[in-house]
């Protein structure tokens, strides 16, 4: 006990002694000290906490979930307008499966377009016969002298008029023309369906979306084969005016042959 | 790392006090005060906010919802209804879709049977055996019977003469008229049996419509494109055979024509020569 007093005046006397120190150790202290917890049930604090949380909570759920709910539902039935009635995949499925259906149809109308039709018997016009109808325009170089062949050259000039071998180099040209414009027209049919086979097979693996895409290159596609046509049907209409200018060429020989002979006749009786 | 922290803080604070304690001179104690004052300055916790603004920062956050928030929500849910009305009414009516299904349908009853009864009417004319069996293998659509029409052919128009009764150039034209002539009739024959199917691909493409629904109708008129691709192809093939077949006929006129020059200015010979005897 004596020992224990003892202790305490001797702190007291180096507290004494040492002022500056204890005041600098008590204020740090003081400062270190933790501070008191807060009741929840008590503090006025928490219970405002409380209430702004609860009643963001409840404003969260009626504004925002309430929101989000209508865009929902709107977007629920947008999807459901646009599955069933816009893009129904059955039905997209089925459009697919007709064009296959379809492509099979032109597979055979191509089978059917290649059987042969040759029917010539002799060398020359056989010769002539697979030129025309060969589709390759490779062939188109061998054409003329192969009509030669079997239609006969231009007269010598000896043999005829400079006006008939006019009219038959002329005719000849138009009809050898045409001829190597079939070869060509058959060639750029035959690559014409091809490229549709091919538009057909993009169409079978399109979406909806990409189909327009397809169907525009098919558009130009027609519109190329339209030009393709056009052309064919120029150049009939080529042959078919030289046929009509020959016509009228033989009405004009007719009448000149007539006058000069009307005039050696009267000259013949001029000497009589 | 709580527990790290504090032992490292309990470290330090018993460090501090055994220097305070030992600390032998005025400058040290003052170096230690300072080195203290700073600790608890630095580490010390902030101030507690007051009550007032916990609220106002709880009235924002409801301010935000209610008002931002809020709003943009509507917005968004009638831009949506918007778009979903403006889809439904205006841009894939149901009833529309529907009634274009229906008129597709009606069409085809209206129309397909009626023209296909106009387009099998026969057309057959001829009186006689030869050509009445030529006309009816012409017109048979039938690929496979190309030698029926060639003897046809032959046994109505007659074949190629013998070398023997008629010049080489005779011949050679003659089989050369004939070819062609056999050759576009054989075409035609294609071409018919291509015609039956390019209808019946018509038929199929308008059958999927009267069912097609408007994301799948891009396919179908994508086909029909493509199938009007492969028709003018065929059409181009048939006036390639046209083309063939004028070209000849003005050929065959034109080989007359050389023919005749020919033998005018053999005759002009033949008649001078007679004259010059006399």
């Amino acid at each position: 006990m004596k020992n224990a007093i003892a202790s305490v005046k001797q702190g007291l006397w180096w507290i004494w002694r040492h002022k500056v120190r204890t005041v600098v150790l008590l204020l740090v202290f003081s400062f270190l000290v933790p501070g008191p917890v807060r009741s929840q049930f008590l503090d006025p604090c928490c219970a405002i906490l409380a209430t702004g949380l609860s009643t963001i909570s409840s404003t969260l759920s009626s504004v925002i979930g309430g929101g989000l709910n209508s865009i929902l539902s709107v977007e629920k039935n947008i999807s459901n307008f646009e599955q069933t009635v816009v893009w129904p995949q059955k039905l997209i499925a089925q459009a697919q499966s007709l064009v296959g259906n379809v492509q099979g149809i032109f597979n055979q109308i191509q089978g059917v377009m290649r059987v042969p039709v040759n029917s010539a018997s002799l060398p020359a016009t056989q010769q002539f016969e697979q030129n025309l109808l060969s589709r390759d325009p490779n062939q188109i170089a061998q054409t003329s002298a192969q009509y030669t062949a079997v239609y006969g050259a231009v007269p010598n000039p000896t043999a005829a008029s400079p006006q008939t071998r006019d009219m038959v180099d002329m005719t000849d040209a138009a009809a050898q023309a045409a001829m190597k414009r079939a070869i060509e027209i058959d060639a750029l049919a035959d690559l014409e369906l091809q490229a549709a086979d091919q538009i057909n097979q993009s169409i079978q693996t399109a979406a909806p979306g990409s189909a327009p895409i397809i169907e525009a290159q098919a558009d130009a596609w027609l519109v190329r084969a339209n030009a393709y046509t056009q052309s064919a049907t120029a150049d009939l209409m080529r042959v078919r005016a030289i046929d009509l200018a020959n016509a009228s060429a033989n009405v004009k020989n007719g009448a000149a042959n007539t006058a000069a002979i009307q005039q050696q006749i009267y000259n013949l009786l001029k000497r009589q | 790392m709580v527990f790290l922290t504090n032992l490292l803080f309990g470290f330090v604070l018993a460090a501090f006090c055994y220097a305070m304690v030992s600390a032998r001179t005025r400058r040290q104690l003052l170096a230690l005060a300072v080195a203290g004052a700073l600790a608890v300055a630095l580490l010390g916790p902030p101030p507690a906010q007051a009550q007032g603004s916990l609220v106002t920062a709880i009235q924002s956050v409801l301010n935000v919802i209610n008002g931002l928030i809020k709003t943009a929500l509507n917005s968004i849910n009638s831009v949506r209804t918007a778009l979903s009305n403006l889809y439904q009414q205006a841009t894939w009516p149901v009833a529309l879709i529907n009634q274009a299904k229906a008129n597709v349908t009606q069409m085809i009853g209206q129309y397909r049977g009626l023209m296909q009864s106009i387009f099998t009417i026969d057309l057959k004319s001829a009186t006689l055996p030869n050509p009445a069996a030529l006309e009816a293998v012409m017109r048979n659509h039938q690929t496979s019977d190309f030698t029926s029409l060639t003897s046809s052919f032959g046994n109505t128009y007659g074949a190629v003469p013998n070398a023997a009764t008629v010049s080489l150039a005779d011949r050679t034209m003659m089989d050369m008229d004939d070819a062609l002539a056999v050759d576009n009739l054989k075409t035609l024959k294609e071409s018919d049996a291509a015609d039956d199917l390019t209808l019946r691909a018509a038929d199929n493409i308008e059958n999927a419509a009267s069912q097609a629904a408007p994301g799948s109708a891009p396919f179908l008129t994508a086909t029909a494109v493509v199938a009007s691709i492969q028709s003018q192809a065929l059409t181009q093939k048939m006036l390639a055979a046209e083309l063939r077949q004028e070209a000849a006929k003005l050929a065959h006129e034109n080989a007359l024509r050389k023919r005749g020059a020919t033998l005018t200015g053999d005759v002009n010979t033949q008649i001078l020569n007679l004259l010059q005897r006399k």
